[in-house]
């Protein structure tokens, strides 16, 4: 591999890497707007110019590439720093000072380079700034609004919408000074990908309508998680304040989203908020209800599991809702109790699409995790009822034991019809995170954390499993799910109690074929496939 | 000055605009010796011969054709770059109004040079005349057998397609016509890679100008030592079309040996408008430093121009006498930079536009000598990091204006001289 | 011509589809053929291309209509707004404005009864200032519709308004 020295460090890179990309391994920064590692190069930003050894004139960084040794590049000289200046100043003059109003701020690579390469004054006094007259919140299409004034001419959204999405929606209108960006009339930006062009919008000129003034990014905590929209599993950031997450971003993983999230998987994170909460156990007994402590909720568990009245099934409900883990302790409680009647409802939605360098990933599960769950266990033994049965059938009524974990079945959980039937069984617990009409019917209910309240692993529907991490702890009567199974569990099999994560999966790697060989500590950021599933296509359901 | 007419003698004569009578003046000559040479020969010559593109670069012609692969996957292409947009040019439209099969030979010419079976003459959406008269000359071209799959019966093949521009006047540039005569905005592109590699659709391309490809045609016709011997050194050679306008009387197109001065050419054209005095001129379109009443004596050409601090470019001399506002003068061209500015580098889309309102301030009476200043640090850099050379270009006007005049125009802002008075070049009061 | 009144925009006429199909062999892209396809659809259109004919257009040659809007509002020959039945173009660059353009442009004001890139009353004409058409030789000068007219005068400049139709 040839290699180039970047501000007298010598770095190797693969050949036709270009300067950004060879200075970022050595953690030299250069600035840019228009250069994105998944967009096509345009050199227009004139940002990233650095001096080359041996060419009079600087050179942009994102369009020169290393081919072979001897390439000597400098970042800081004084025509480089003066370069930035220029670039910055230029950028400024027509900007208008919204940053007090603008969402960008905090974000925003105009304040950023502004403050480190720019200059503290503004020279432009006595002109009139640059504006596009009516364009300052134009509904680009239903989840990006445009103000146009803001615009640095980047085109990164119109090179966005020619090269990953395809569709073609974002024009770069005019010429000079007056050039802007914009849609067709009657063809708005409205493909399944439309937010994208506001996380690679440097600037406040795209912004999300959702998130429109919702909260100052400087308030937000990130953490690393997962979105639960479909099974193909886009690795994303939580961002939230006070136990509130407020938006996902997409979080790069080359593997299965790369940078992309879409516009549904978005909206996921606002279902926490639009559905009640379970908040603490509850106890349903002759028509009244009331929140009891969790020993109780278990304890009445416990019995009516052990309870030598029960003639019908014990059976267990689970969803594609469900970490792996907790799928693998549920299939465990299971054959505690001798029970083969172990099942999992998904339901199936639209095509979801994300592209990476590799292609398209698509899913049709709208949930995450229908695979780790059944790879976990949670599959009907033999002469076990299976989920239709209880949601389609009327094997619910025969049960003497009906366990449905989670209650978030998505619309099953709400459709009067399903309620009715499993509300048939004799002795109905549902645990869950939502209070939905399953969980308020139920003879007990259980609250459990959420996904961004807790950790685990989900198997996505090209077989990767990739773990995902809490970002702020439940409410205080509400526990973790992983933790209640565990103690149910522990009940009949005293040998398994207080098992850490670890420890579960551990159990579950060399409980079940698939996760074989697997640690739950070493499961690689990108997420790792599971080689015996990988090549199966994924069964319709639902 | 007597000078015998190369590239304009056929101009008077309308029987050249068909095949027959140019070949009856001695054309399709040169094409019928050079489908005999091999192709690099060709090349050679026309490097030997010195000739420089005579569409504002001055970019030696056979090193540019060099630089084409010998050897490639993907066809080659030859683009005629007849965009001529440059203000104060209107040579190459003189040229394809009335000999149009010069410029299809040297189209041709260059063709077989290169590898290349097709020429896309690019000219300007404006020239609807001579975009005719190019189309009427391809088609006899064709019909004679001078085009087509079997030129002159060797079996070459050439087609020659006229594609017309859009109006703007950064199609001029190289990369600018390429991604126009695609479909596209004519945003030029980054370099490299350069087109005589990835050039028209994705392919080896060879641009050159239509005063270009119209030398070609003269140089191997008569020979590249032929060609060197006309101009003052080894590096500006052959004849030359200087189309001159302004203040002068004879305004037109004269061609001259490469190198004249402008006194020569200013006398040749009947001197100064009404005999007035010169207060600047411009040697080589708008992008061309401006030069003053003691830049009289520089031979107009390449090197010699850019030795005192301007440009040849293309040869588009503009004269402006003593009766003119040079900050006027100056702010027309910012704002015709900053209008064609493609608008998608930063400093050429935002500065051109600056400079612009700066000028606007000082012409109108509302600006101080600290404009003066500012307008000085902030004209370095709208070129030199910019995308493409317009940025470079659009700095030309205003760098000459400081510097030739810039004592002036602080003299006029400290007595609040601006706006000056604007002479009315219509004399309401004469005959029409 | 046709009547661009009564025409629906939303056709791409025949006789451009099929002189554009006539030049689909020169091309070895589709997309090439934007630029000789917006002025013969354009001239079809009575001078100029609204977003039915760009969308047409669109169609026609299989490229999304932000594009081909874009490239519309690129040129300065394409004209997204409505424009009279002649379109003047005065060229007021460097040369011009040295031999007197501005008081022309000043005439044809007062001749039209409009300010710039506006339609007169009649609909007959519309006018610019343009950038050099070169034509310095000839200065001052100006298009009208496909024809240029130079060595112009005042009285010239109203002759020739006059003269349209």
């Amino acid at each position: 591999m040839p290699t180039v020295t970047i501000d007298d460090r010598i770095v190797e890179v693969p050949a036709g890497t270009n300067l950004i990309e060879a200075g970022q391994r050595v953690g030299i920064q250069i600035p840019h707007y228009c250069w994105h590692p998944r967009l096509s190069v345009v050199g227009q930003c004139r940002m990233c110019m650095v001096e080359i050894e041996g060419m009079p004139k600087l050179q942009t960084a994102c369009s020169t590439q290393v081919v072979k040794d001897g390439m000597v590049v400098r970042t800081k000289t004084p025509a480089v720093l003066e370069a930035q200046r220029a670039i910055m100043e230029f950028l400024l003059i027509n900007h208008p000072l919204d940053c007090p109003i603008c969402d960008q701020a905090g974000e925003c690579a105009l304040q950023d380079y502004g403050f480190k390469h720019g200059q503290a004054f503004s020279r432009f006094r006595y002109e009139e700034k640059r504006t596009y007259p009516e364009k300052e919140r134009v509904p680009l299409g239903p989840h990006v609004l445009l103000n146009m004034n803001r615009c640095i001419h980047c085109t990164r959204c119109v090179r966005f919408t020619q090269e990953i999405s395809g569709t073609g929606e974002i024009g770069f209108f005019q010429r000079g000074a007056r050039k802007e960006i914009g849609v067709f009339p009657g063809r708005p930006l409205d493909n399944p990908l439309s937010a994208n062009v506001v996380d690679i919008c440097p600037v406040g000129a795209l912004t999300s309508t959702r998130f429109r003034f919702a909260e100052r990014v400087w308030y937000l905590d990130k953490k690393p998680s997962l979105c639960t929209g479909c099974d193909v599993g886009c690795n994303v950031t939580i961002e939230h304040r006070r136990g509130r997450i407020r938006r996902y971003k997409p979080r790069l993983n080359p593997e299965v989203n790369d940078h992309w999230l879409c516009d549904f998987g978005r909206t996921t994170a606002e279902r926490y908020d639009e559905l009640p909460r379970l908040l603490a156990p509850r106890i349903r007994k002759d028509g009244t209800e009331r929140a009891v402590s969790w020993r109780e909720a278990l304890d009445t568990t416990t019995q009516r599991l052990r309870a030598r009245s029960n003639e019908g099934p014990l059976a267990f409900l689970g969803s594609g809702f469900l970490s792996s883990e907790e799928a693998f302790l549920l299939a465990a409680l299971a054959d505690a109790v001798d029970s083969p009647h172990r099942a999992i409802w998904v339901d199936s939605g639209p095509a979801r699409r994300i592209p990476n360098p590799r292609g398209w990933i698509e899913g049709r599960d709208a949930a995450p995790n229908r695979r780790g769950a059944e790879l976990a266990g949670l599959v009907p033994g033999k002469g076990g009822i299976d989920a239709s049965e209880l949601l389609v059938g009327d094997a619910a009524a025969r049960c003497s034991f009906l366990f449905v974990a989670d209650s978030d079945f998505g619309r099953a959980a709400h459709d009067p019809k399903v309620v009715e039937r499993l509300r048939g069984a004799q002795f109905l617990v549902v645990m869950g995170w939502a209070d939905t009409p399953l969980a308020r019917v139920a003879d007990i209910a259980l609250p459990v954390a959420t996904h961004a309240e807790r950790e685990g692993t989900f198997v996505n529907v090209e077989g990767r499993l990739q773990r995902f991490s809490p970002a702020f702890p439940p409410p205080s009567q509400v526990r973790e799910a992983l933790s209640v199974l565990g103690e149910l569990l522990a009940r009949f099999r005293p040998e398994l109690a207080g098992r850490s994560i670890a420890e579960v999966f551990a159990d579950m790697a060399a409980q079940r074929p698939a996760f074989s060989g697997r640690r739950w500590e070493a499961i690689p950021a990108t997420g790792t496939v599971l080689e015996s599933i990988a090549r199966v296509a994924p069964a319709a359901e639902g | 000055m007597a000078f015998e007419k190369v590239l304009t003698r056929n101009v008077g004569h309308p029987e050249a605009l068909g095949v027959r009578g140019y070949r009856d003046r001695g054309g399709y000559d040169a094409l019928t010796r050079v489908l005999r040479m091999a192709p690099e020969e060709v090349v050679e010559e026309v490097k030997r011969s010195g000739l420089r593109g005579r569409g504002g670069a001055g970019f030696p012609c056979g090193m540019k054709w060099s630089f084409v692969p010998r050897q490639h996957p993907k066809p080659k292409y030859i683009v005629c770059n007849a965009d001529e947009s440059e203000p104060g040019t209107f040579k190459d439209r003189l040229l394809m109004e009335n000999d149009p099969h010069q410029l299809l030979e040297g189209c041709v010419i260059a063709g077989w040079a290169v590898g290349a079976n097709t020429t896309y003459i690019y000219i300007r959406g404006e020239y609807t005349k001579a975009a005719r008269i190019l189309e009427e000359a391809v088609r006899d071209a064709y019909a004679s057998g001078v085009l087509g799959e079997n030129v002159l019966g060797t079996g070459f093949r050439h087609d020659i397609h006229v594609h017309r521009g859009a109006g703007a006047y950064i199609c001029g540039e190289e990369t600018g016509l390429l991604e126009s005569l695609e479909g596209r905005l004519g945003q030029p592109r980054v370099k490299p890679p350069f087109p005589a590699v990835v050039g028209a659709f994705g392919c080896p391309t060879v641009i050159n100008n239509v005063e270009t490809l119209c030398c070609v045609t003269h140089i191997l016709q008569r020979g590249a030592e032929w060609f060197k011997g006309i101009g003052p050194d080894e590096r500006n050679t052959g004849p030359k079309l200087y189309a001159i306008s302004g203040h002068v009387e004879r305004p037109g197109t004269y061609e001259y040996p490469l190198g004249i001065t402008f006194r020569e050419l200013l006398e040749g054209c009947g001197g100064m408008y009404k005999g007035r005095g010169l207060k600047a001129y411009i040697p080589g379109g708008a992008s061309a430093p401006m030069l003053g009443v003691n830049d009289q004596e520089i031979p107009l050409a390449f090197d010699h121009l850019a030795r005192a601090g301007s440009m040849l470019g293309s040869a588009a001399v503009i004269v402006m006498d003593e009766t003119t506002c040079v900050v006027r003068a100056t702010l027309r061209l910012s704002r015709f930079f900053a209008h064609e500015s493609c608008g998608q580098c930063t400093p050429c889309r935002e500065g051109t536009n600056w400079m612009a309102k700066i000028l606007t301030r000082i012409e109108s009476g509302k600006g101080t000598e600290a404009d003066l200043d500012l307008l000085a640090s902030v004209v370095p850099n709208v070129g030199g990091i910019s995308l493409c050379a317009l940025g470079d270009a659009a700095q030309g006007p205003v760098k000459s204006l400081l510097a030739k005049f810039g004592d002036e125009i602080r003299d006029n802002l400290r007595h609040g001289r601006y706006p000056l008075p604007r002479q009315r070049f219509f004399d309401p009061g004469a005959a029409s | 011509m046709t009547n661009h009144a009564t025409a629906d925009h939303s056709i791409l006429p025949e006789s451009v589809r099929t002189e554009i199909d006539a030049l689909r062999p020169r091309y070895p892209t589709t997309e090439a053929l934007l630029l000789p396809t917006l002025h013969r659809a354009q001239r079809a259109a009575g001078g100029w291309l609204s977003p039915e004919t760009i969308a047409a257009v669109a169609d026609f040659l299989e490229l999304p209509p932000a594009k081909v809007a874009a490239v519309v509002s690129f040129y300065d020959m394409f004209h997204d707004h409505p424009v009279g039945r002649h379109r003047i173009r005065l060229c007021t660059n460097l040369s011009c404005q040295l031999r007197g353009a501005e008081e022309l442009l000043e005439v044809l004001g007062e001749e039209l009864g409009v300010g710039e890139d506006e339609v007169s009353a009649d609909g007959r004409c519309s006018y610019v200032q343009f950038e050099c058409l070169g034509s310095c030789d000839t200065a001052p000068m100006m298009m009208v519709d496909d024809e240029y007219h130079e060595n112009l005068t005042p009285e010239r400049v109203r002759q020739i308004v006059r003269a349209l139709d």
